[in-house]
């Protein structure tokens, strides 16, 4: 059956395929700004409701939207804010600033960046100011004194909200949360963070002038929902050109939804992790085989994309360290095992893998310490052992202690699919304590 | 392997890069089809990891050169604060565009750089080409401001432009992630050389004088001997030593030889360029002295007793002093003298660290004559701890004894002590 | 008349004993820096052609290192890099930095030092250009290896377009592209983190950039390892350079600076013992020597006022005739003088004592003598040393140093050490002796003294009769003895068969090697007692002898610890107060408050009761007020008392001896030993 499809699918245009791509990939790829919603309906007209009434009526406000990474916060918030400004009332009303913590690292970039997105440089001018506040204040002033009398409300969106509680006092966060309180300007504060703590971490005088609002986003659904956000994710929407290619394209991915492989796949995944970014991150592998000889996606793709996904990074290094080197790890599997996890350091290392030379001396060549130690070394660099100190110039490496970041059933299984690994290597790995 | 395609690519340069990619043609085809056309979206952030010499940078920058494609290329170590890595990449940028206009670029923070990336990305003619941003070396990216690794990650939603950032690395991606978690990249593995892949690799270039089959087999049986314990980057300096034996010899008994080589050059103990003049002389690697000859370290006389003093110190329990250092010592049982663990760890553990009074007893029960407590004494153990044989162990300024730790081995010891 | 400034002095010869040395040190380098500079040359020879061989590609980038070993004697290395950077932009390459571990404790500060040391050179080399120097200040905001690469671009591009005759005299000296040369002067105390950061990043710039490595280690090489884990070690391509041993290098200096006849000041026996036992004991540092000596000559000028007297042969008779009475008087109280006396007879003995002129006379002949004396001594040393050096186990040294000491400290023929090296000497073959006899000839013609023509001609003649027993020995076959000894042996063999061969001499005529081989041996050993006599035996010799050993010790080896006890426990040694002078252990009142609570902490132990202390304290100064037992019974201290006692044990925490302990509260630590 595929072979027939293959043939007949081979006469779709590039330029269609390219499309394909296009949609798909922007979809997978650049979500935040153009990502469909999924089971958000309530937290969206929550903070619709909020938005609106700080525009429409000018009331200040301020709230905080809280859910793990790729849950959807900045696409609800993105969402929310497109339909805001398609409302008639709203257009030309509401002053935007968006602040990221991991852009304004301190307040001063902060105020600075708020001053540029606010147009204000010109007013500022070379102005000194005594305090925070007072900058803050006199941006909001220049802002009210503009062409309209009536103030123009402002909504401060700020992304990673948790990364400005470690600003020095919380200024910003202070003065922004006082100004929502005070009656002064219209002025929203909206929060995003990961952090279900974050309440927590913001000082007393800041907390107390939050209005304690907050909007959770959890990855609520189930499988079956899960199924149904696969499908309409990897769907080509009706507008898209070649119409006939578009009804294939679907039929194909509820073909998909219905193979058992493909819902090990996903129930895999699903079970893993139910952020929508890993899905996300598995349809855009597999999106990103088809081609014009290949147009349609297929189970096998989405397994393969899988596998790529779900490697151990650690037994992937493991599997090209030289044989030195893994003589080395398997002492160090063979002391974490004798010292029940106690760190070690190279000389205990060394002195087990000369217990293992002197029992086979005629499999492996005996290398000379610095030989050893180099090879200790590379494992040091590659951060598979890790020292417990820092380590200084003034110690000697030999007596630095160390722990092993791999666990044994890793090593077992790296150990496995190594090439050409000497028998007895693989004999002293899988010997316990009984040689002792 | 099939070949690769690519709708976006003329062929011609995609043949042309497979030739330079020799067995590197399945990461090149997944890393193609992951970046997709020109314009199109790829993902903001793809992690490569893989071994040293795997061939990432070299993959990365032969892909983005041969096919043309918009690329900025940092080495992190390079950069060793986050404004000159942030000034590199704007200053690459420009040089992007064509535009010969480099007028110095100020960039502090991550907020002015992403202000001046866009506008850097605006003057130039892309027409929305995805832009990538290689930082090789990522795992330096760890050591600066805590900011900086999750911004790159989501540069794409920062911008709001096409940019797709590439980091290369040796540390697997686990050991990156901060503790509240950050953008996770698409994580990508290039495996290292098998053997065949070398000995194919290896082969391609065969000097001319050779035969290729000669060559291949010569190959054979230097893989055979360096495979252990080597990487491709030793393997190829090794190569280079080897290159010029006579063939003859090759054939006769070059394994011992090749392992002696393998002996010295891979602990350096004689640069590549005296073992090229060695083998053109045809002279034998014994005649040079390697590194490791001169261990031997000429100390002024109370310089050698300090040491030996303070390796005692170091490796002797302090209870054991008396009994070894004081002429009428009261008997001791020999039985619980020592216990049984202690003497196995000692030289396991490392040396422990000793008051200044103690070295300085010591020494003077080691010495056969009065010393006298000079001032020559004391800056020979100053100069001693220069010399990093002692370390000093705690902070330097406390007036009450300073406690030192010695750092030499007991080869070192023994080879004074002759 | 002429006055001889004293001070003056020592200035001159100071002076023309910094030249000498320089001289001496720059040969010593020679070699090493030859090495170099040779090294340096070829390590960019590839970056020059611009060539692509096969082989280059390969190492294409690592980086050209040599690893100097210059020994322990870290204080020395200072000149030695000055020598380097100096030949180094003589003739390869302007572009020399000189970096120091203290200077960088980050990459950062590394780069800083190493960009403002190599863009300042460039300022030097064409100070013309005044305002491109100004540009290249603005830019150093940016310290990064880029910046550094396009600096380098632009110096060499501009010697390339400068005007013609510039060019000539920039290209004679160096080439196009000279390399950059980096020193690390002090390898040990370079962290890790730093040099690896520094020579991966310099390895991506290294065909941009002609680098070159200069390690200075004062260990052993095998540091490098330490420091480096081995993917940043094979980023390099080590070469090793040794300087020369510090002991030969000291042998060198003893050669030529006091085995000879340049300089009139001479150093005695105890002094260069000093010297030689601070060098081999404590630090190695030639450097320490030769301010040793400098601190000798300046000593010796200081406080023997006859040293006006030491001087060159031709300036000698001005000075003597110039002498004042009371610096003949100073002359006639010298005991090398008086023993001189004692030896004459009475009416020269009057003369001498009475009469200035006569007596200027006299000490200008002296004074020649002594001159004389000198110079067959150095002579004659040598030609011993050639024999000494050649003997088994060198029984009287290997250096000719070591000869000279013994020489100097007493008469060398009765020590047991010269009588075994004769014994060995009598058994030397014959090859070995002759090239000996052929050596002793060379030096004897090259010495200035003239009192050698017949010792040359005894020697030559000995040389002959060698010849023609070599022409008669064919048939003298005989010698079976000797071919065993021929072999070199050890000590053991040696005496053994020695012993062996007095048996049988007894029996056996002795060949006419033999014989003559004794003779030679023979005439060695007069020429030692008639030569080799020590200085102290030689009138006059305070004058050019400087022999103040215990002082010089006290200025070069001081012993702070000792001082400060002696000065606490026994304060009359120092303020020579008659009232301080105490018998035994006992405490007196009248020395300084901190004396008493010093003695006083030396019988307590780790932890000192403060109270305690306080009590014993009052007792001891109440003791010299009058003990009426009555006012003073209470056990009240005086206030007076408690805060002198105070002061003197925070004084005494100042200095180190205690500190408060956490432990107990009233009490306080003893650091220093004892006390158990």
């Amino acid at each position: 059956m595929s072979k027939r499809r293959l043939r007949e699918s081979s006469e779709e245009s590039p330029e269609c395929i390219s499309q394909v791509q296009k949609i798909l990939r922007e979809r997978f790829c650049h979500s935040c700004a153009a990502g469909k919603l999924f089971g958000l309906k309530q937290q969206y007209s929550h903070l619709l409701e909020l938005l609106r009434r700080t525009t429409v009526h000018g009331e200040s406000n301020s709230a905080l939207i809280i859910g793990p990474r790729g849950s959807g916060k900045s696409a609800l918030l993105n969402h929310v804010l497109k339909d805001l400004r398609e409302m008639n009332q709203v257009r030309e009303n509401l002053l935007e600033v968006h602040l990221n913590g991991l852009l304004q690292t301190n307040d001063k970039v902060a105020l600075k960046e708020i001053t540029r997105q606010l147009q204000l440089e010109n007013v500022v001018g070379d102005k000194v100011f005594g305090s925070f506040a007072e900058n803050l204040a006199f941006l909001l002033e220049a802002l009210r004194r503009g062409n309209r009398t009536s103030s123009c409300p402002i909504l401060f969106v700020l992304d990673e909200f948790d990364l400005f509680v470690h600003h020095k006092n919380q200024t910003l966060l202070y003065n922004l949360f006082d100004i929502s309180q005070s009656a002064q300007t219209p002025v929203t504060v909206i929060g995003l963070t990961c952090r279900q703590d974050i309440l927590e971490l913001l000082e007393k005088r800041v907390k107390s002038r939050f209005s304690h609002r907050q909007i959770y986003l959890m990855n609520s659904f189930d499988f079956k929902e899960y199924l149904k956000i696969f499908k309409t994710q990897l769907s080509l929407p009706d507008e898209f050109p070649d119409e006939a290619f578009a009804q294939k394209w679907n039929n194909n991915v509820q073909h998909l939804l219905e193979d058992k492989a493909v819902r090990d796949v996903l129930q895999k995944l699903f079970q893993h992790t139910k952020d929508l970014r890993s899905l996300h991150l598995l349809l855009m592998l597999a999106v990103s085989a088809v081609t014009v000889h290949h147009p349609l996606l297929t189970a096998a793709d989405l397994q393969e994309a899988h596998r790529q996904q779900s490697s151990d990074s650690r037994a992937n290094i493991v599997h090209g360290l030289s044989v030195l080197e893994i003589c080395l790890i398997i002492a160090m599997k063979h002391l974490n095992e004798v010292y029940d996890g106690e760190p070690f350091n190279f000389q205990m290392v060394y002195n087990e893998f000369q217990k293992f030379i002197q029992r086979k001396a005629h499999s492996m060549y005996n290398f000379e310490k610095p030989v050893v130690m180099k090879a200790f070394e590379h494992l040091l660099q590659l951060e598979l052992v890790q020292p417990l100190e820092r380590p200084s110039a003034r110690a000697q490496r030999e007596f630095l202690l160390m722990k092993l970041l791999l666990d044994s059933s890793q090593i077992m299984e790296a150990l496995q699919l190594y090439p050409n690994c000497p028998t007895d290597v693989k004999q002293w790995a899988a010997s316990s304590l009984s040689w002792l | 392997m099939p070949n690769l395609e690519h709708p976006a690519y003329p062929a011609d340069d995609l043949l042309h890069l497979e030739s330079l990619v020799p067995c590197r043609e399945s990461q090149v085809s997944t890393l193609l089809s992951i970046f997709g056309e020109r314009q199109q979206f790829s993902f903001p952030s793809i992690f490569i990891y893989g071994h040293t010499s795997s061939g990432k940078t070299y993959v990365m920058q032969t892909l983005l050169t041969t096919l043309q494609l918009p690329h900025v290329f940092v080495n992190c170590v390079e950069c060793f604060t986050s404004r000159l890595l942030l000034e590199e990449i704007l200053i690459q940028l420009q040089g992007c565009s064509g535009t010969e206009q480099t007028s110095p670029v100020r960039c502090d923070t991550l907020n002015d750089f992403v202000r001046l990336f866009k506008q850097a990305l605006a003057t130039q003619e892309l027409q929305d080409e995805t832009l990538y941003l290689v930082l090789d070396r990522a795992e330096q990216l760890r050591e600066m401001e805590a900011n900086i690794l999750p911004a790159f990650l989501r540069l794409q939603e920062l911008t709001d432009r096409n940019v797709t950032v590439v980091l290369l690395s040796e540390i697997v991606w686990e050991l990156f992630r901060p503790n509240t978690g950050c953008f996770e990249p698409f994580t990508m593995y290039f495996p290292d050389y098998s053997i065949g892949h070398l000995q194919k690799i290896l082969s391609q270039n065969h000097p001319p004088e050779y035969s290729a089959d000669f060559y291949a087999a010569y190959i054979n049986i230097l893989l055979g001997v360096f495979y252990m314990v080597s990487s491709l980057e030793f393997l190829w300096f090794c190569l280079a030593a080897a290159n010029e034996r006579d063939t003859r010899k090759l054939w006769k008994n070059i394994e011992p030889h090749l392992k002696k080589a393998m002996q010295t050059v891979y602990l350096r103990e004689i640069s590549s360029s005296q073992w090229e003049r060695l083998q053109q002389d045809g002279g034998e690697p014994g005649q040079l002295k390697g590194l490791s000859a001169h261990t031997h370290v000429e100390l002024p006389y109370y310089s050698k007793f300090l040491l030996i003093a303070a390796y005692l110190a170091s490796y002797n329990p302090v209870r054991t002093d008396k009994r070894f250092f004081l002429k009428h010592h009261g008997k001791i049982r020999k039985t619980n003298f020592m216990k049984k663990h202690e003497k196995t760890s000692n030289h396991l553990l490392g040396p422990k660290p000793f008051p200044l009074d103690r070295l300085l007893a010591i020494l003077y029960s080691i010495v056969d004559n009065r010393v006298a407590p000079t001032a020559n004494i004391f800056s020979q153990i100053t100069s001693l701890v220069t010399l990093q044989l002692l370390s000093m162990v705690g902070q330097n300024d406390q007036l009450d004894g300073p406690r030192y730790k010695c750092t030499v081995s007991l080869d070192f010891i023994r080879a004074i002590a002759r | 008349m002429l006055v001889f400034s004293p001070s003056l002095k020592p200035v001159v010869q100071i002076n023309s004993l910094c030249v000498c040395l320089q001289q001496i040190q720059e040969d010593l380098n020679k070699q090493l820096l030859d090495n170099l500079v040779s090294f340096l040359s070829r390590s960019h020879s590839d970056f020059q052609e611009k060539t692509t061989k096969w082989t280059c590609r390969m190492k294409f980038r690592e980086i050209p290192t040599a690893a100097l070993i210059l020994g322990v004697n870290v204080t020395d290395h200072d000149l030695t890099f000055r020598g380097l950077s100096d030949v180094l932009q003589d003739s390869i390459t302007p572009y020399v930095a000189l970096l120091e571990a203290k200077d960088c404790p980050g990459i950062k500060n590394l780069m800083q030092k190493l960009m403002g040391q190599l863009m300042n050179c460039d300022i030097e080399v064409d100070s013309l250009e005044d305002e491109d120097c100004v540009q290249v200040s603005q830019n150093r905001i940016r310290c990064s290896m880029p910046s550094l690469v396009s600096w380098y671009e632009n110096v060499t591009k501009k010697t390339d377009s400068e005007t013609p005759s510039k060019k000539r005299n920039s290209s004679s000296r160096h080439w196009q592209s000279p390399p950059v040369v980096v020193i690390f002067k002090d390898m040990e105390s370079f962290t890790t983190k730093v040099l690896q950061d520094f020579i991966v990043i310099s390895s991506q710039h290294i065909h941009e950039l002609p680098l070159v490595l200069i390690f200075g280690i004062a260990t052993s090489p095998m540091i490098i390892h330490r420091l480096l884990p081995h993917s940043v070690s094979s980023l390099l391509c080590i070469e090793l350079f040794q300087s020369l041993s510090c002991k030969e290098h000291l042998s060198t200096i003893v050669d030529k600076l006091l085995l000879t006849s340049q300089f009139p000041f001479k150093l005695g026996e105890k002094v260069l013992q000093v010297l030689i036992n601070i060098f081999l004991y404590h630090d190695f540092s030639v450097q320490n020597f030769i301010k040793g000596f400098q601190l000798c000559i300046v000593e010796h000028f200081y406080s023997q006022p006859l040293s006006v007297l030491c001087c060159h042969l031709v300036d000698l008779k001005k000075r003597v005739y110039s002498l004042s009475h009371d610096q003949c008087e100073n002359i006639r109280r010298l005991p090398s003088f008086r023993r001189y006396v004692e030896k004459q007879e009475s009416g020269k003995q009057i003369a001498l004592l009475t009469n200035d002129n006569f007596l200027k006379e006299e000490t200008e002949k002296l004074l020649e003598d002594l001159h004389v004396y000198h110079e067959n001594y150095v002579s004659i040393l040598r030609c011993l040393h050639v024999f000494t050096s050649s003997l088994p186990k060198y029984p009287l040294g290997k250096q000719i140093r070591e000869l000279h000491c013994a020489c100097l400290e007493n008469q060398v023929w009765e020590t047991e050490e010269y009588e075994s090296s004769l014994q060995l000497a009598r058994m030397l073959n014959k090859t070995d002796l002759v090239s000996m006899l052929q050596q002793c000839v060379e030096i004897l013609m090259s010495s200035s003294g003239k009192e050698f023509d017949k010792t040359v001609e005894k020697l030559k003649e000995f040389l002959t009769q060698f010849q023609n027993l070599e022409a008669s020995q064919e048939r003298d076959v005989s010698v079976s003895s000797q071919k065993e000894l021929q072999k070199k042996t050890d000590l053991y063999h040696l005496q053994k068969t020695l012993l062996e061969l007095k048996e049988s001499r007894r029996s056996k005529k002795l060949t006419k090697f033999e014989m003559l081989r004794f003779e030679v041996v023979d005439y060695i050993d007069t020429l030692v007692r008639k030569y080799l006599v020590p200085a102290d035996t030689r009138t006059l010799h305070e004058i050019v002898y400087f022999n103040a050993a215990t002082v010089l010790r006290g200025h070069l080896n001081a012993a702070p610890r000792t001082a400060l006890h002696t000065a606490l426990n026994n304060p009359h040694w120092y303020l020579k107060n008659q009232a301080l002078k105490c018998d035994g252990g006992g405490i007196s009142n009248k020395a300084p408050d901190i004396c008493i609570v010093y003695k006083l902490h030396l019988e307590c132990g780790r932890l000192i009761n403060l109270v305690d202390w306080l009590e014993a304290f009052s007792t001891v100064v109440m003791a010299s007020e009058e003990p009426n037992a009555d006012a003073a019974s209470s056990d009240q201290v005086d206030d007076i008392i408690h805060a002198r006692f105070i002061r003197a044990v925070s004084e005494l925490e100042l200095l180190g001896f205690i500190k408060p302990s956490k432990q107990k509260t009233d009490h306080v630590a003893r650091l220093t030993w004892g006390g158990c």
